[in-house]
């Protein structure tokens, strides 16, 4: 019998059914994205590890296995390229120093030598072409120039400053102007040893190879000469004249200041170095400007040697202060982590227990999971900073740590959820869906709150084992020290999610590992260690108080 | 439970089932199976409003299949299907793939086995149907609540401790309060799975009674175990063995005259 136009059990297009299949569509998403990460965290391991285990001539690498640390040499011969070991490198190395000497024996001496070095000497040339020096010279007077303009640029306005405000003390005349021209003739001292060192170098370059290549004759000498003459020139010329240009303006500025404003308010240093402490707050981000701000720090250097006081002491890193920002950093990523795997965890583990028909496919995914579980940590920071840091460019970042510490614990929480949702008794499913209950409604209302304790008892060994790990937010969210908290200097929002921070497992593994020990230190690693076991234990008892709340609102 | 014994032969006699009226659900030559294991075979049955419609049989036998037919309970089992025959409520297939399954179990009822309220309040407990069919208005709920727990005859007992958790109940209590849950939905039917095997003799003497005072406004199907509770509350009667439907007819003459050599043998004891 067709059914009827009246027929009261006709299905209805609701958007209860919309629900129904977006929660089914939701929820098998995130039961697949976990499968996804899984595979991708599988693979990305055994594709590039097992290329490394059996790569070479045999099957194995058994170099690999069975040798001790060394550095790789890539030599790049013709074109093709050829890596070694050290051990290797040396032997090759010994193998055709040998070849060769005994060819340099065999061969008929004076010919072979003239040979060799025309092949040297040609080589050299090829680095050292006209055309290079050019260009270095160029930038090299440029860039000269610049800092002279600037340096007297900047000196002006330092004068200027320093007349305008009123006098507090005195410092004699003398000690002032012999700091000034101090400095500069020290700068300019400077240079004139980089111009020394670029003229020992092809004096170097000059004596080196010169009696070779009068010995042989070459056509190309001349040239060469010429163009280290032409170095030569076009450095020491600009500079030259800028330096005596430099010299006389100096001395008019000084005079015509002496002259406007008299001797007495000359001396105020004072004013000099607040506004050094002015410029000081400026920031200069520009390379051209960054070479005016170092200037500017060389020049006040005498200043501020005069008037800053040095202690004597003896400096131990990070053996002082607290770990505020290290306390912080832990909280918010157990608790981000938490939320993430509590979240894919228990929607996997529905998809799984609700939804999943047994099967070899569902059996295949459960051991994916439990292998998952079996995983050392320091892999899931692997894997954490190949996909979230690199591959989707978070950077080290709190989002980076909360994702791979919620997937190394997203296999407990998948495993014991599934177990929690089981072990409701069939009875409350079947009466919910007797009494007319979609199965979304029937998992919302009258499974899920009742597996809710179970649930939070293996998000609970989740938390510690997520503040406890120190390798997996090693490379993807663990700064070294960061005096920013989290919520400090945000540009807009989102950057919060995008910032490194501070963790205690890390910071006890910087202090006790990475820094020179000393008695303060060992204080500093057991006090963070204290302090994180306290904040564990916290963390754990607030999850058991809501569970035991839990368990006293539903128990049948 | 003496007023439960009172049924007297008559009162079955007189039920209209002659009289032309369409049964409310019809069972069509139905072969059910869990995977490649036939659980029913070929049966026929019609049962009609208002009878209290009771199967009996060894355990294995099918009448629980049968009975989580009626409201597609089974569909929750992986591979369960019916292979052959249909199930028709008022003339339309339970199967037929237009049906809604959420409405259908609204009009059929189901009270399970073993008692199950949820662990919630008994308020809760009762009007949990209703708000997960989203009435949002509260009067209209403590309406129905109050309505179905007397229908259930429970009020008297619990109208002090709405707000109590349901398994501070007795077990007699549990069970009528989930006949009360499903009462709430205003089934049509209402489906009875052993309703009172878990309960000791005055509990289960308060649920019959209570199923003998249902049936002037529902149709009841009850599977049980216990020959003389078919005989105590039952109008008709069906006996099944190894998944066949082998007789069904007045609970009396099942009792007193059964035509099945095999039913005069399950019912005097001599297997079952």
């Amino acid at each position: 019998m067709k059914p009827n136009q009246d027929n009261p059990f006709k299905a209805r297009l609701s958007r209860e059914k919309f629900t129904e299949n977006l929660i089914f569509g939701l929820l098998r998403g995130v039961t697949f994205f976990v499968l996804f990460c899984a595979a991708y965290l599988f693979w990305d391991i055994f594709s590039k590890g097992a290329g490394k285990v059996f790569e070479g001539e045999g099957i194995l690498n058994w170099e690999f296995l069975t040798d001790d640390p060394q550095t790789l040499h890539v030599l790049n011969e013709d074109g093709v390229e050829q890596r070694l070991s050290s051990k290797k490198y040396y032997a090759l190395k010994d193998e055709k120093t040998l070849k060769r000497w005994n060819e340099f024996l065999a061969g008929s001496t004076y010919e072979f030598c003239q040979q060799k070095i025309k092949e040297a000497f040609s080589a050299l040339e090829k680095e050292w072409q006209a055309e290079e020096l050019e260009k270095m010279v160029q930038s090299f007077v440029a860039a000269e120039k610049d800092r002279l303009v600037n340096k007297f640029g900047f000196w002006k306005d330092l004068l200027s400053d320093t007349k305008a405000t009123a006098v507090d003390f005195e410092v004699p005349e003398a000690e002032v102007s012999a700091m000034v021209s101090g400095y500069f003739l020290g700068h300019l001292n400077q240079e004139s040893n980089r111009l020394a060192l670029v003229k020992s170098e092809i004096t170097r370059f000059r004596a080196t190879h010169y009696p070779t290549i009068e010995k042989l004759n070459v056509e190309n000498l001349q040239s060469l000469e010429e163009a280290y003459r032409t170095f030569l020139n076009q450095i020491a010329e600009p500079y030259r004249s800028s330096l005596s240009s430099f010299s006389d303006e100096i001395t008019t500025t000084y005079q015509k200041f002496l002259d406007a404003n008299g001797p007495k308010e000359f001396g105020h240093f004072k004013e000099a170095l607040i506004a050094y402490g002015q410029v000081r707050e400026v920031v200069i981000t520009d390379s051209a400007e960054s070479s005016v701000w170092k200037f500017i720090q060389s020049a006040l250097k005498p200043f501020e040697e005069a008037v800053s006081v040095s202690l004597p002491s003896t400096d131990y890193a990070y053996s002082g202060g607290g770990i505020f920002p290290a306390i912080v950093g832990t909280l918010l990523l157990v608790i981000g982590a938490m939320l993430i795997a509590i979240v894919l965890g228990v929607f996997c583990a529905i998809f799984l227990a609700e939804y999943g028909k047994s099967g070899r496919f569902l059996s295949l995914v459960r051991l994916a999971i439990l292998n998952l579980a079996g995983v050392p940590s320091i892999i899931f920071g692997l894997f954490g900073f190949g996909l979230f840091v690199i591959f989707l460019d978070w950077n080290v970042s709190l989002l980076a740590g909360w994702f791979t510490l919620a997937f190394m614990v997203l296999p407990v929480v998948i495993t014991a959820s599934e177990e929690a949702l089981r072990s409701i008794p069939q009875g409350f499913r079947e009466s919910s869906l007797a009494l007319g209950a979609t199965k979304w409604t029937m998992i919302k209302t009258s499974v899920l709150p009742y597996a809710m304790p179970g649930i939070l008892t293996s998000s609970i060994l989740g938390v510690a084992r997520a503040a406890g790990e120190t390798a997996p937010i090693m490379f993807t969210a663990a700064y070294a020290k960061r005096s920013e908290l989290p919520w400090e200097g945000l540009e807009n929002w989102t950057d919060f999610f995008f910032q490194g921070v501070m963790a205690l497992p890390y910071h006890i593994y910087v202090v006790s590992a990475k820094i020179p020990q000393n008695a303060y230190t060992a204080d500093m690693q057991y006090g963070t260690a204290f302090v994180f076991l306290v904040l564990v234990l916290g963390v754990a008892s607030l999850s058991i108080l809501l569970r035991n709340r839990l368990r006293k609102k539903y128990r049948w | 439970m003496q007023e439960t014994t009172e049924l007297s032969p008559e009162s079955a006699s007189v039920l209209p089932i002659h009289s032309g009226i369409d049964p409310t659900i019809s069972i069509k030559n139905l072969d059910f199976a869990y995977g490649s294991n036939q659980v029913l075979h070929g049966v026929s049955l019609d049962i009609y409003p208002r009878e209290v419609m009771a199967f009996i049989g060894p355990s294995g036998c099918g009448k629980s299949t049968l009975l989580r037919c009626l409201n597609r309970m089974n569909d929750l089992v992986d591979n369960a299907q019916i292979t052959k025959g249909s199930i028709e409520i008022h003339g339309n297939n339970l199967h037929d793939p237009s049906v809604d399954v959420i409405e259908l179990r609204k009009k059929v009822g189901m009270v399970f086995q073993k008692s199950n309220p949820f662990p919630k309040s008994i308020y809760q407990n009762v009007a949990y149907g209703l708000q997960i069919q989203g009435v949002r208005s509260k009067r209209k709920v403590d309406q129905k609540v109050e309505e179905s727990l007397r229908k259930a005859a429970l009020w008297e007992e619990v109208k002090d401790r709405l707000n109590e958790n349901a398994y501070g109940l007795s077990g007699g209590q549990q069970q009528r309060l989930c006949i009360a849950r499903t009462l709430a939905v205003e089934p049509e039917i209402i489906l009875m799975d052993e309703p009172c095997s878990a309960l000791d003799p005055v509990a289960t003497g308060r649920v019959e009674e209570l199923i003998l005072g249902l049936k002037n406004e529902y149709t009841i199907v009850v599977v049980t175990h216990n020959m003389q509770q078919a005989g105590r509350i039952s109008d008709r009667t069906a006996f099944f063995y190894l998944g066949e439907l082998i007789e069904c007819d007045f609970t009396k003459k099942i009792f007193i005259n059964p035509d099945k050599k095999q039913t005069e043998d399950y019912i005097s004891g001599k297997f079952g």
